[in-house]
Formats: structure tokens, sequence, C-alpha cells
């Protein structure tokens, strides 16, 4: 009986097989149960061996059960889960995330990275004095430099500012050097808007007045941000140029990012793209603004945004950062 | 400007190559923007910076090249010997106002022959992008490309009384200008008049009733020094920039008024056969000399970061013509006229930080050292958009400078400020809010085929202040329309449809980040909101913005599909509103039970002041209370909505027992029916 018994376990093919296997032998009227009952029928000198026999049969069918038991708990919970199979390569459900706009996250990479450098971000106004946007940066009165200021008047004397420049002299009269400041914000020019122009730009300037600062130092702080920005095999040219509000005047040009300095059509072969306009401050600017401009030098620079999202990412047309089509700045 | 690289050649010896050339003259300041090449020339087109006028000439770009090459300017120099009558006996000049015009040089030349120039003149006036006229009015032009001295040739038969007066205009007067449009000329606008009427409008343009014809004979030549503030603003004011105005802004060199004459009469007489009158007519009455700049040598180096010897900065300003010794140590500059730029110490820097060369300078760092920081707003602003962000919001940056139309939809004309200058008409005004552009935005998005958005924008507002004055602060705004999902297969879409209670959701949830409680939100009216579906944000007492579903009007006005819900808050009452410290609660350590009511109200009672009343009867025990359902229906008869509300129960000292609960449960009934009316279901 054991090795059909311990057979028929081993091929039970389902739990609910096996318990009545159970049932049948080892149940209250089971074969083996009953075998066990007949002990009291059994001559004495018989009974000891035959239950020890019963016992051990029982016991190898327990154990031969429960055996069974594990490997068939183990198929069916396989049999449950591959039902519950999903199509791993359906979409997931998810709300639609939010994202930096890409020329602000271009405005915050550039404002930490001059934090870093030990510069004090200020506020600064859009809608202007004249007087600050030009006058007070030694612009001479009726002077061609200011045709290459278009400005939008909002009265007599109050315009949008052509460039952050403006905020210089606000803060060199609330201030005693040494003065370590940034602004950034939206600048405005009367120019067409086309690919490459608008009437809204936006600028980031720099400047720094103290004991003994150089032009050396400024082209070193021109150089750290270039390295930050754009890699470390960015490097910076500088070569004259005038605003009134500086003197010596420079413009700045970094290595160019789409050909590394070799020469390419964005950069009209020559391996350098023009960033800022910088140089050392007016001494006419310092003094009107009450800084003894023996005693102090400073350096200032400043620079347009827009261009360098357009380089790092292929960007062709300035209109995309403003127009906020949802299916371009997703992508970014 | 373009210039002609073999014109260049007469008056400079150079053996790098053109490129060279181009980089020496690019590296000092002088930048060759494009290099074409045309049938046997080569031409840079030079952008002149509006501090250098002397470079606006062929030779000034030659005297600037010229210590680069290591070569020297070749000057022309004119030689005329005059025959005949002398020049001052035929003409008489006086210069009325000397403000305007510190000289004035008049030559004679007769019986020109006016044809057509030689192929090489034309070929150099073509090569600067000039038209050729004549022989006569093409040397003039000739001339100033060449000096940088604009000139005027006037037919002198035409000149009444032989005399020319340069006067201020007249009231009432005007002209015919060469291009034969009447001008009306301002009491400030600088004129070259004849006895009767003015016969040209100085350092700007000649007027046609002198104009050089085939049968001019006799000419007088004008070469004159203009003030530059003067030009520009005739030229403004008239709206004509010609190559001669353009110079004279700039600046124009008062020593080389006579030279040029001198010379544009010497090309008369080789090219049209003219006979040069003796001698010139030189009115001067505002003689400049060259000027004494001193430096320090200690200085340059100490603003150019350099250890330059004076000797060498002295060589570098030598090369430019500026004529420098040293003294007691200083350098003495004598500054030629043409630099007009250079007048100070610091000027004098500059030109041997070109000399030196700017890609000479070393690299280092300011000395200045102090903890970089940004601005309270600048923090404050990044906070924002990360948690907008976190909130789906896509971040969109939209013009300031917009239509006052969108002012007007926004209610807000009063606050409009006008551009007095627009571009066009859509763009006349600084925005009085944001919610329009980003409506605008949803619009465009719309177009494209993009419903479903959810964006926000931090910037600036302008407004005009009751006081005639203006501001400008930051706002925080967004707008969402359609559904937020990405994907929501099998789901229900309606799950994250935009309406007002999404959109309430995400400002919630931005002051909830913030740390931000007590917030209220109270009915309001806004002409951009729907009527009944708008809401005022308050916390504590301060109204910080407002929120809604954007009105029928707006929507229809806008053609959007889908119902569009916006917000806008004031960006500097949020940051007020933000504790600048959050401190931590312990958290519990006795369990909670739960229970849930079903809340019978008439709709005029507010969710509010039924979870008042539920929080205020808790006896201290309720830690929280959640709204999970409103109904309406038959079952609860009309005018009526069923709110199920979940209770957390807590004790902060004991665990609390199910009669603790269901006796304060009670009460919280009770009180619910004696204060707002309810029943329970």
């Amino acid at each position: 009986m054991g090795e059909t018994a311990t057979a028929r376990i081993g091929e039970a093919k389902s739990t609910a097989e096996l318990d009545a296997l159970e049932t049948e032998y080892l149940g209250r009227k089971g074969e083996v149960t009953l075998q066990l009952r007949k002990i009291g029928s059994l001559p004495p000198e018989e009974r000891k061996d035959f239950g020890q026999a019963v016992n051990d049969l029982k016991e190898q069918l327990n154990a031969a059960i429960s055996e069974r038991r594990e490997t068939l708990a183990a198929g069916e919970i396989d049999v449950k889960l591959a039902k519950e199979a999903v199509d791993v390569t359906l979409p997931g459900r998810f709300y639609q995330v939010g994202r930096p706009h890409v020329l602000v996250e271009t405005l915050t990479k550039i404002k930490d990275i001059f934090i870093r450098l030990g510069y004090e971000i200020v506020e600064s106004p859009e809608v202007e004095c004249y007087r600050y946007n030009f006058e007070a940066l030694n612009y001479p009165e009726e002077h061609p430099a200011i045709d290459e200021q278009m400005s939008f008047y909002i009265t007599d004397d109050r315009l949008l500012r052509t460039h952050t420049t403006a905020y210089q002299h606000r803060q060199m009269e609330n201030r005693k050097p040494p003065i370590k400041v940034c602004t950034l914000g939206k600048c405005y020019r009367v120019d067409a808007v086309d690919a490459t122009h608008g009437h809204t730009f936006h600028q980031v300037d720099c400047f720094v007045v103290d004991h003994g600062i150089t032009m050396a130092d400024l082209k070193g702080t021109l150089y750290q941000f270039a390295v930050e920005m754009f890699g470390p095999n960015a490097n910076v040219r500088f070569r004259p140029d005038f605003f009134p509000f500086v003197e010596p005047g420079a413009e700045v040009a970094v290595t160019c990012s789409i050909c590394g300095g070799k020469g390419c059509n964005v950069c009209k072969g020559s391996g350098w793209l023009e960033l800022a306009g910088a140089g050392m401050i007016h001494p006419n600017v310092l003094e009107g603004a009450g800084i003894d401009s023996e005693e102090y030098t400073g350096f200032a620079f400043g620079f347009g945004i827009e261009r360098i999202p357009m380089l790092q990412y292929g960007i062709d047309d300035l209109r995309l950062f403003m127009e906020n089509d949802l299916r371009f700045l997703r992508q970014l | 400007m373009k210039v002609s690289t073999k014109w260049l050649k007469d008056y400079l010896d150079y053996d790098c190559s053109l490129g060279e050339l181009a980089r020496k003259l690019t590296m000092a300041g002088l930048e060759v923007e494009e290099i074409k090449e045309i049938e046997g020339d080569t031409i840079f087109d030079v952008k002149v910076t509006p501090n250098r006028g002397d470079w606006l000439s062929i030779v000034g770009v030659a005297r600037e090249a010229a210590p680069l090459v290591g070569s020297r300017l070749k000057m022309p120099s004119p030689q005329v010997d005059g025959s005949g009558p002398a020049a001052a006996d035929l003409i008489d000049i006086s210069i009325d106002d000397p403000d305007l015009c510190g000289r004035y040089v008049g030559v004679m030349i007769r019986n020109v022959e006016i044809k057509e120039s030689p192929e090489w003149m034309k070929e150099r006036l073509t090569a600067a992008g000039m038209r050729p006229i004549n022989n006569i009015v093409d040397i003039t032009n000739y001339v100033m490309l060449e000096l940088g001295q604009p000139l005027h040739a006037f037919d002198y038969s035409l000149l009444r009384g032989s005399r020319i007066i340069v006067r201020r205009a007249k009231p009432g007067e005007s002209i015919v200008s060469l291009d034969d449009v009447e001008r009306k000329l301002e009491p400030d606008m600088l004129v070259i008049a004849d006895i009767e009427r003015p016969v040209a409008i100085a350092g700007v343009m000649g007027g046609s009733d002198s104009e050089i014809s085939s049968q001019t004979k006799d000419i007088l030549l004008e070469s004159a020094n203009f003030t530059s503030t003067s030009i520009r603003r005739t030229s403004k004011r008239l709206g004509m920039v010609t190559e001669s105005s353009y110079r004279f802004e700039r600046g124009v060199d008062p020593s080389i008024t006579a030279i040029a004459a001198m010379r544009a009469a010497e090309l008369m007489r080789d090219l049209a056969g003219g006979e040069v009158a003796r001698g010139l007519v030189d009115v001067r009455p505002r003689p400049v000399e060259p000027w004494i700049v001193e430096t320090r040598p200690a200085r340059v180096n100490a603003v150019l970061g350099t250890d330059l010897d004076a000797g060498v900065m002295a060589d570098y300003l030598n090369g430019w013509e500026i004529e420098t010794s040293i003294s007691d140590g200083k350098l003495i500059s004598k500054v030629p006229t043409f630099r007009q730029d250079i007048t100070r110490e610091i000027d004098i820097v500059e030109e041997v930080g070109r000399g030196y060369g700017y890609e000479n300078l070393a690299c280092t760092l300011p000395r200045t050292q102090q903890q970089g920081k940004d601005s309270p707003e600048g923090l404050f602003r990044e906070r924002v958009r990360r948690i907008l962000m976190s909130c789906g919001g896509q971040e969109v940056l939209t013009h300031s400078m917009v239509d006052s139309k969108l002012a007007e939809l926004a209610g807000r004309s009063e606050l409009v400020l006008n551009v007095r200058n627009p571009l066009s008409e859509d763009l006349d005004s600084m925005r009085v809010a944001l919610i329009p552009g980003l409506l605008l935005v949803l619009q465009r998005n719309q177009a494209y085929g993009t419903v479903n958005a959810n964006i926000f924008e931090i910037g600036k507002i302008y407004f005009s202040k009751a006081d005639g004055g203006m501001g400008e602060k930051l706002s925080v705004a967004g707008a969402m329309a359609g559904s937020l999902w990405k994907s929501n297969w099998s789901l229900s879409a309606d799950a994250l449809k935009v309406d007002f209670f999404l959109c309430k959701g995400v400002v919630e949830s931005l002051l909830d980040s913030l740390g931000i409680s007590s917030v209220r939100f109270v009915e309001t009216s806004d002409p951009l909101l729907h009527p009944t579906r708008a809401a005022k944000i308050l916390v504590g007492e301060t109204e910080i913005g407002f929120m809604g579903e954007v009105s029928p009007d707006v929507h229809e006005k806008l053609d959007l599909r889908e119902r569009a819900c916006v917000y806008e808050l004031d960006f500097c009452a949020l940051m007020k509103s933000t504790p600048d410290v959050l401190r931590y609660n312990p958290l519990p350590r006795y369990p909670a039970l739960y229970r849930h009511i079903a809340v019978v109200v008439s709709d005029e009672v507010k969710y509010e002041s039924v979870a008042g009343v539920i929080k205020r009867s808790g006896e201290g025990m309720i830690e929280d209370v959640d709204l999970l359902d409103v109904y309406r229906g038959e079952q609860i008869g009309a005018g009526k909505s069923s709110l199920t509300i979940s209770m957390v129960f807590r004790s902060p000292d004991k665990t609390l027992k199910d009669e603790e609960v269901n006796s304060v449960l009670d009460k919280v009934k009770e009180a619910l029916g004696a204060e707002v009316g309810a029943s329970f279901r």
C-alpha cells in the first residue's frame, strides 16, 4: 500500500487532489487510520511490530504529502502570478510634470556662477530714469553712442532700460566701496523682430569697485566665468571696444562652443563668439556717484543671455524663447 | 565702412597678409567684420565705434594700421598753385554763429568741365558703396572718403551776392535739399546761406538750387568744421543721415579742413580742367591746437594690471602720432586734433592698453573677497519656481511689453503704463498682470494642437500710481486648462480635469509647501474671472492674490476650447507671508481613531463653517477634518448638499476609547445641528 500511496501523492496534480489523498489515507476513515484501529484486534505479540510499521507508513505519507504540498503551492503561486502579468511596454500613467523655462534656467545658472565668484545679486528696475540709463553712465548729450541703444519711452525722462548697466549708478549711490554686485533681467531696445533680434532681451551685468582693481582682474573674472559656463577648454579674447561708461573698454569673445575654436559657420570662421561688453569703469561714472576715482578703480561687464542657450542647444530662432510653445519648452 | 585695401596701399606700405592686417586692426579695436574679394581688390568692412570719427577715412585706417604693421602713414600733400584772381575777391565768407561752426574754408575753381570721372575714381567710389555722379561731385566724395572731411561744391553762379553766411536758420525758412524734398528749417539748425536764402543745410546736405549741373562753370568748394551736437540734432530732426552728417556727428579733424579743400582743388584741376583761384578763404573763429595730456605711468600699470616701462608706453603712443615725451617721470602727450576722444589720463591708459595688446593682459581675480549671495527675492523666487514645477507647472516666460487691450481685458486700464514710441500697436503698453499673457500662451498652444496645459510665470508687472509715479513689482501667476494627465489610459480623464478646485489645489499646495497657514479663500469678483467661481486669497487679514475660473467673456474673446483656471499672487506679499523659520511638531505618541459622518446642510452653508464647527466642538480631540464627498440629489432634497466628512480623533496624552470618541462625536453633531442647521444621514 505504501508504495502505491507514495506514488499517488507524488503525482497529485493539485492541492485539492492532494487533500483528497490525505483524507483517503490519513483521514478519520482513511486507510492508514483504519489500519491503526485494527491494532486492538491483533494478538498482543504482533501489536508492537504492526503498530510500528503503520506509524512509519503514516510518517512516510505525511512527509510525502507536505513535500508535495510545497511543490504544488509554489507552482500554484506561479500560475496565479502569471495571470497577473502586465505589458511592461504600455505607457506609464502620470500627470504632466513641469519643467523650468530654458532661458530662466540659464539665468539661474549664470547667477549661481557669479554667486560662487563672490558677487551679491541685486534687484534692479526695468522702467528707468533717462539719467541712470545714459547720463550717469557718461553718455554725452547728443552723442551717436545713444543711437546704438534706441529706447522705448514712457515719459520724457522715463524709459525702458536699454541695458542692465543702468543699475550701476543706483548701486554706487547707495553703497561704499568695496562693491561687488550683479544684476540680471529684461532690457528693451527699439529693434525689428527677427530670428536673432528682439525688442526685449535679457542681460546680466556685474561690477566691482575697490582699491587696486585692474583690467587683468576683469579678464581673469570673465575667463573664470567662461570656464564655468562653457567648460574647461573655453578661453576668452579681449579686444578694444567703446562704451561710454568704461575706459579702457573691451569686447569679450569666448571660444566658439560649436567648433571649439577651429572656425565654423556659427563663428564665421573666427573661432570666437562675441559674448560681452566690458571695461574699467570710467572715472566720470565713479566721480558722478561720489566715489574718488583716484583712490578706487573698478571694472564692469555685461552681456546678453539669449545667445548662450541658443548655442548650447542649437536653437536657431530667438523668438522661440518667448513664444512658449509647449512642444519646445518640454524638450529642454 | 568699406575700405578698399588697394586704396589703402597708397598711404601705407605693409608686408603682412590681408588676413593678418585684418586681425591686427580687429585686435586694436577697429573691427574688420567682413572681408570681401571683388575684382582686383579686397574690401574690408570695418565697424567704427562712435568715439573714433578719425577712423572714418582711408587715411584714418592707414594711420591706425601703421604702427601695427611697423610702417608709417604716407599723408597726401596736395600741390596747388593758384592763378588768376584771389579767392577772397570772388567770395566773401562770414560765420555768424561761431558756436556751431569753428572753421570754414572756401576755395574757388573756375572753368571746370563737368563730365564723368575717370574709371579708377569710379571704381574706388563704387567699392566704398557710393554712386558716381559727375567729376566734381565725385571728387568731393572721394576726398571725404580719403581724408574724412565732408566737402560741398556749389555752383558759384547760382550763389547770390557772392556771399556765404554761416548762420542759424531764420523762422519760417525752408530749403529744397539735393534729394528734391522741401525741408522746413528750425531756428537752431545751422545753414549755409547767400545774401537771400539758405543754400545748404550745414553738414547734412546741399540745396538743389545751387547744385552742380552740366552747365556749371565755376565752383565754390566748401570745407568746414561744424559742431557735432548741432549736426546730430539737425540730422535727427530732419530724419536725414548722410555720409557727411555721419562724419560730423562723430567729429571731423579741425586741422584737415584746408588740406582737404586743397586736395579737392588739386583733383578738380587735374580731372576737370579747373583753374584754381589764388589762395583760399579760411575763416577760423575757433582755432583748435593740439592739447597736452599728462599721464602717470604708475597709474597706467595700476589700471591695466601691467608692469610696463614708461618708454614702452611712449613708443605705443608715438606710433599713433600722439607725440609723447617723458618728463619728471610723467608721460607728456601732445594730442593731435584728430584724436578728440583723448582728453584725460584714462584715455591715454586705453591707448597704452591697445598698444600693448589686450590679448597680452594677464588673468587675475579681484582682491575683493566677499561671500556671494542671491537677493532675498531671488532666493524666494527659486523656492516658488521649484514648488510650482513639482505641482506640474511648466515655467514660461512672456513679454512685458504688450497690447494695451490686455489691460482692458483685465479691467485694469487705469494702471497701464503706455509706451510712447511703440514698435507697433500691439506692443503699446507694459503688462499690468501676468494672467492675460498666460492666457495668450494657452491660446497659442491650442492653435498648435496642445490643449492640456498647466503653466506658470514669475515676472514683473508694471503700474502707474495715483500720484503720477510709476512702479513695477514681481508677480506669480499660473493658468491651466484641459487635463493635467500626461497619460491616463483606462483611468478617468475627469479625475485631473482642470476646474476651480484643481487650480485651488495648486495654490494650496504652494502655500502649504511654503509653510503658510491661516489661509482663507473668499468669494470675490474680478473682470478676468467667472462671476461665481472666483476667490481672493487671504493670509490672515492680508489679501495676497486671487484665483478662479476665467470669465466666460474672456474665454470667448480668446476663443479657448477648454475652460481655463488661473491664479495670480503678489510676489512680495507671498514672501512676507512665508514664515522665516518653521518649527517641528512632535509626532503623536498615541493612536488615532477615525469617524465618518454625512452632514446634510443647505447650500448657503459654506464648507468652511461646517469644518469650523466640527473643530470648535471637538473638545480638542479632533486633529484633522477632511472632506470625502459632496452629494446632491433627490434623496436629500433640493437646495441641500450632503457632505461626507472624515475626522481624525487623537489625544496627545492617552489612547482614546471608542466611548470617548462617540461622546465627542455626539456633541459635534449637536453643534452642527444647532449652528448650521445640519441633519445627518
